[in-house]
């Protein structure tokens, strides 16, 4: 017994020397690419076979690669980036493209546009705008995305209620949601709908935008547009047309499978439109849904709705193959074979080779937010700039703390609420002028 | 002040001992910490180099962040309750598994469970369910005639007692230790108090509690320094957000997420420091205190 | 009389039994629930959320989850976290118990600074002091391997240290003074007088050791940069989008499954803890 545990201290001190002899460092001749995304494991299996595939097209390129979950990703790209080791490839998000390359950890694509390894021929320049940053491009749009109300066809029939029009308004939106309420037992809408998506879209259908172009200020000057809308919300939720934000925290907030949607609870939800494969799969067979637009403030008004980049692939500032990464991008953007593996799976291709290309393999859902995004192409409005810098701060110690839970508990009044919420954003939005 | 005399042989005997930490704590751990300790008085975003601002962010903790002291709140509550139920149960639990019985080692594994379950992801969903508006607790207060119409996760009244009962649900590790506490006391202690004809009562509180005294230090020290660093509980059950208004915002979690959700490493340092500093001075406290109570059978 | 005796034994047996048992269903009825959801197919997993049974049990998850990602299965992930943990737990188990001696019985100068110290590593989050370490491991060459996560569990960790020193503080000190009056020098007294009482805290701590190195999360996640380096809690992390479809079954099937290594650790060693170590015949 004695011997054995001896054997065993004299292994464990032993491990560390042997284990790093092991190291895959095979010096090799071939070109070194990193790439890091997030996701679920349906996108990890299909980046992962895109990636397989290049290494065959490519045999001279060695791809090293690794993935995490939302949040994870976050603390493990920062972490990354203040070492000094980041990939060459990163996947990045339209709320963070600012911040990341104001702090100039990004490379601009630009010169991989010009030179033509990155090939744009096949894409309208509405699609990419979205990664422009005074004037260059930092991240290229993986999928195009635009935010939607998913109607229940069933329960719209059942109510007796006709689909609303695409330009339908706020006002026009309450009454539906009362009367599917009152007729069906249900409520007439979902949870999620005092987010801060609806701060920015509420004055972008004013022709202004929840902050102003050089992200130093809020973008608006009525604050009565933002705290009319939060009223009727509340309203809604008081009446119980409308999940409270007890029970948007607690049960429906908490992910796509458990919104009312799905259970039949809820007879309109709001989603971004590349989720409509994971709604259709999670209320299982059997069931009709239709994309509309978001309601606007006017009938005749500017939409409320945008064409947004689901997320980017970017180049990293530090890394050593700009070139190589550049290459990736292309290939993930115009290689049709790529394309069929990944599905549209981040969104609605850029290039129309592309989303001609891959059409047919799609399902019904896909092809229903294929569509959908076909009909906001035609009517939207422009495309704001990425968040500013701060913005994640607003988000966090000032939206949810300061505007959207104390109002919903009651604490202050939506006109309170908004009032320190545009106070609050104008102070840390000060800081970028 | 007395002088205490170290033999030279025991002193250099005694750092031998200690110097695999001593090495650890210099080579690995003694940076990060400097760094902290630095970084608080900083400016830094993580993604470009630190700016000294003195006592900048100090002042801003405590004069102009409202979450600042929420989050505060939310900590001492949640310390101050849970730390003595939890130990108390843990108690309770070791003292009802420690015996030879039929059947102790299945109850071990059944009552250890829930830790083992630990901080996944399927906990956080499980949680959830069990305190939904139409999850198990309310089955079971409907069952005996209760309201059981209240949204805990949602309710900030009881936001906070859910993540409570979670922790004391998972009691697994101050338990076991009680448990190796208990193995450890001279089993001749007993005998020859019943012959001495002490019935179990007195025998708990004249053996068992003094000889456990070592083992109770150690226990509420370390859970309270659990109770003041918590973080994962909030984390996976309200995502991160210690939502609702605030009310289970742990300090920890804050701090995580100032310093890497609002790239705010700075600030979020000088949160860390004043929170070493409050949970030294509380340990300090309960170590001055423990000549008082505890029982030392070498000393 | 000694029927009536035996009668109310018997008795307190029940009464014993049926209070443990009551209670433990509390205890248990997580894993029931992890288990009976994992085998819930698609359609009923949030539709009977709070069901324990099935209707149609399936076992559709634990395959699907097996897979992992691209061509990198669990097997993979179980491979990388049974290494770290088992070197880990061995090494925080020894060199804990090495260091608590030091501080429990020695008298040296500057002591209680060094064990403030000791105390003062845990009251720091880890997370704030993330990336300093990190710039210091990238400095040492030790990212994307296994070695930021082992090695430092041969330094001791606090929470160990301080633990089995309150248990070596619990042994009579006529036992060591007993040993070095026989001639052994505070080496050979640690190894043959204090280990073997120590033997329930370094059993709580090896059952600590090994579940914490399981379960960690956040280390992993920092220092290994290649998913075939991926532990299990990474793993599972991964498999979830909170903004896109999430197989929550094959998380519920492959987080049930990561529970058993732990559970088995702990049955094994548990039973170690029944043997109380009774002092008395070593005082002779």
């Amino acid at each position: 017994m004695k011997k054995a545990i001896l054997l065993l201290i004299v292994l464990t001190v032993l491990f560390p020397l042997v284990a790093n002899g092991g190291g895959d460092k095979a010096a090799s001749a071939k070109e070194e690419l990193s790439i890091i995304w997030w996701g679920s494991q349906n996108r990890h299996d299909r980046t992962i076979k895109a990636i397989e595939l290049y290494m065959e097209k490519n045999p001279n390129v060695e791809v090293t690669y690794e993935f995490a979950g939302w949040t994870d990703y976050w603390t493990k790209t920062t972490t990354m980036a203040a070492g000094g080791m980041l990939p060459d490839v990163m996947q990045q998000d339209y709320a963070r493209l600012a911040e990341w390359q104001e702090k100039n950890l990004l490379t601009a694509l630009d010169p991989y546009i010009k030179d033509g390894t990155i090939d744009l021929s096949n894409v309208v320049d509405s699609a990419i705008a979205g990664g422009r940053i005074n004037g260059e491009l930092y991240g290229l749009n993986l999928g195009m995305n635009s935010e939607c109300f998913v109607l229940d066809v069933d329960a719209f029939e059942k109510a007796g209620i006709p689909l609303p029009p695409q330009n339908w308004t706020w006002d026009q939106f309450e009454s539906i949601a009362r009367e599917l309420h009152d007729k069906l037992g249900i409520y007439g809408m979902g949870d999620g709908m005092l987010g801060e998506q609806h701060w920015k879209t509420i004055y972008l259908s004013n022709g202004e935008y929840a902050y102003n172009d050089a992200g130093t200020d809020v973008g608006y000057t009525d604050e009565s547009l933002f705290a009319d809308y939060s009223e009727m919300i509340v309203n809604m939720q008081n009446d119980g047309v409308i999940p409270n934000r007890e029970l948007e925290l607690a049960k429906y907030g908490i992910s796509i499978e458990t919104k009312g949607m799905v259970s039949k609870e809820s007879a309109m939800e709001y989603f971004w439109s590349n989720q409509l494969t994971a709604l259709t799969s999670a209320a299982g067979e059997g069931r009709h849904f239709y994309m509309t637009h978001k309601p606007r403030l006017t009938a005749d008004g500017p939409a409320a709705n945008y064409l947004k980049p689901s997320m980017f692939f970017s180049i990293s500032a530090q890394t050593e193959n700009a070139a190589g990464a550049a290459k990736f991008i292309n290939y993930f953007t115009n290689d049709l074979d790529v394309n069929k593996i990944l599905a549209a799976e981040r969104g609605v291709p850029i290039s129309s080779a592309i989303r001609a290309g891959i059409k047919d393999l799609m399902g019904p859902a896909q092809i229903e937010s294929f569509n959908y995004i076909d009909r906001v192409a035609q009517d939207n409005s422009p495309l704001p700039n990425p968040d500013p810098v701060g913005h994640s701060d607003i988000v966090n110690n000032v939206y949810n703390p300061m505007y959207l839970d104390p109002m919903c508990y009651g604490v202050i009044t939506p006109q309170e609420a908004v009032h320190t919420l545009t106070v609050e954003a104008k102070k840390i939005l000060a800081k970028n002028k | 002040m007395k002088i205490k005399k170290h033999s030279t042989r025991e002193s250099i005997d005694g750092y031998l001992f200690i110097l695999p930490w001593l090495i650890g704590f210099l080579g690995l751990n003694l940076i990060p910490m400097v760094a902290t300790l630095y970084l608080g008085f900083t400016d830094f975003d993580m993604l470009s180099s630190p700016e000294f601002t003195g006592l900048a962010n100090f002042i801003r903790m405590f004069t102009d962040d409202v979450r600042y002291w929420a989050s505060v709140k939310a900590t001492l509550y949640f310390a101050f309750v849970s730390v003595p139920v939890r130990l108390v149960f843990a108690l309770f639990v070791a003292m009802m598994l420690h015996n030879n019985r039929r059947g102790t080692h299945f109850y071990r594994a059944l009552y250890y469970a829930p830790s083992v379950v630990g901080s996944s992801v399927a906990v956080a969903v499980m949680w959830r369910e069990i305190f939904g508006p139409n999850g198990l607790f309310n089955a079971i207060l409907a069952k005996v005639h209760l309201p059981a119409d209240t949204v805990w996760l949602g309710d900030p009244r009881f936001a906070i007692w859910t993540l409570i009962l979670l922790v004391v649900w998972q009691f697994g590790s101050p338990m076991l230790i009680f448990l190796a506490g208990l193995k450890q006391i001279p089993t001749d202690l007993y005998e020859s108090s019943s012959i001495d004809g002490a019935g179990p009562v007195r025998q708990f509180f004249k053996i068992t509690l003094p000889m456990l005294t070592p083992i109770f230090l150690f226990n509420l020290v370390m859970q309270m320094i659990t109770g003041f660093t918590a973080f994962t509980q909030s984390f996976i059950v309200t995502n991160g957000k210690g939502t609702p208004l605030d009310t289970t915002n742990f300090y920890a979690l804050y701090l995580y997420s100032r310093a890497f959700e609002s790239f705010q490493m700075g600030y979020g340092s000088a949160m860390a420091i004043v929170l070493l500093i409050a949970v030294a001075l509380f340990t300090g406290l309960i170590f001055k205190s423990s000549p008082m109570w505890v029982h030392y059978e070498s000393e | 009389m000694v029927e009536v005796n035996r009668s109310k034994r018997t008795r307190n047996t029940i009464i014993y039994h049926v209070l443990v048992i009551g209670i433990g269903i509390f205890m248990i009825y997580p894993i029931l629930w992890l288990g009976g959801s994992s085998l819930k197919p698609d359609g009923e997993i949030w539709t009977r959320m709070s069901a324990i049974f099935p209707l149609k049990p399936t076992l559709q998850h634990y395959v699907d989850g097996w897979k992992g990602f691209g061509n990198i299965s669990f097997a993979v992930f179980y491979k990388n976290t049974a290494i770290i943990s088992v070197v880990t737990t061995l090494a925080l188990v020894f060199s804990s118990a090495f260091i608590a001696y030091g501080f429990a019985r020695l008298h040296f100068p500057m002591k209680k600074f060094w064990f403030a110290c000791m105390l003062a590593t845990l009251m720091l989050p880890l997370q704030i002091q993330l990336i300093p370490q990190y710039i210091m491991f990238s400095k040492l060459h030790w990212v994307n391997s296994f070695k930021p996560i082992i090695i430092p569990s041969f330094f001791g960790r606090a929470f160990f240290i301080f633990m089995i020193v309150q248990f070596i503080r619990g042994v009579p000190r006529s036992l060591d003074e007993a040993a070095e009056i026989d001639g052994c020098n505070r080496f050979k007294t640690f190894f043959t007088i204090i280990m073997p009482l120590c033997t329930p805290a370094m059993i709580t701590a090896a059952i600590f050791a090994f579940y914490w190195s399981w379960g960690e999360f956040l280390m992993p996640l920092i220092y290994l940069n290649k998913p075939k380096l991926y532990t299990i809690s990474l793993a599972l992390r991964s498999f979830s989008d909170p903004s896109g479809q999430t197989d929550w079954g094959a998380i519920y099937a492959m987080s049930f499954l990561s529970l058993l290594p732990v559970f088995v650790i702990f049955i094994a060693l548990q039973k170690y803890l029944i043997e109380g170590i009774s002092t008395e015949g070593l005082k002779g």
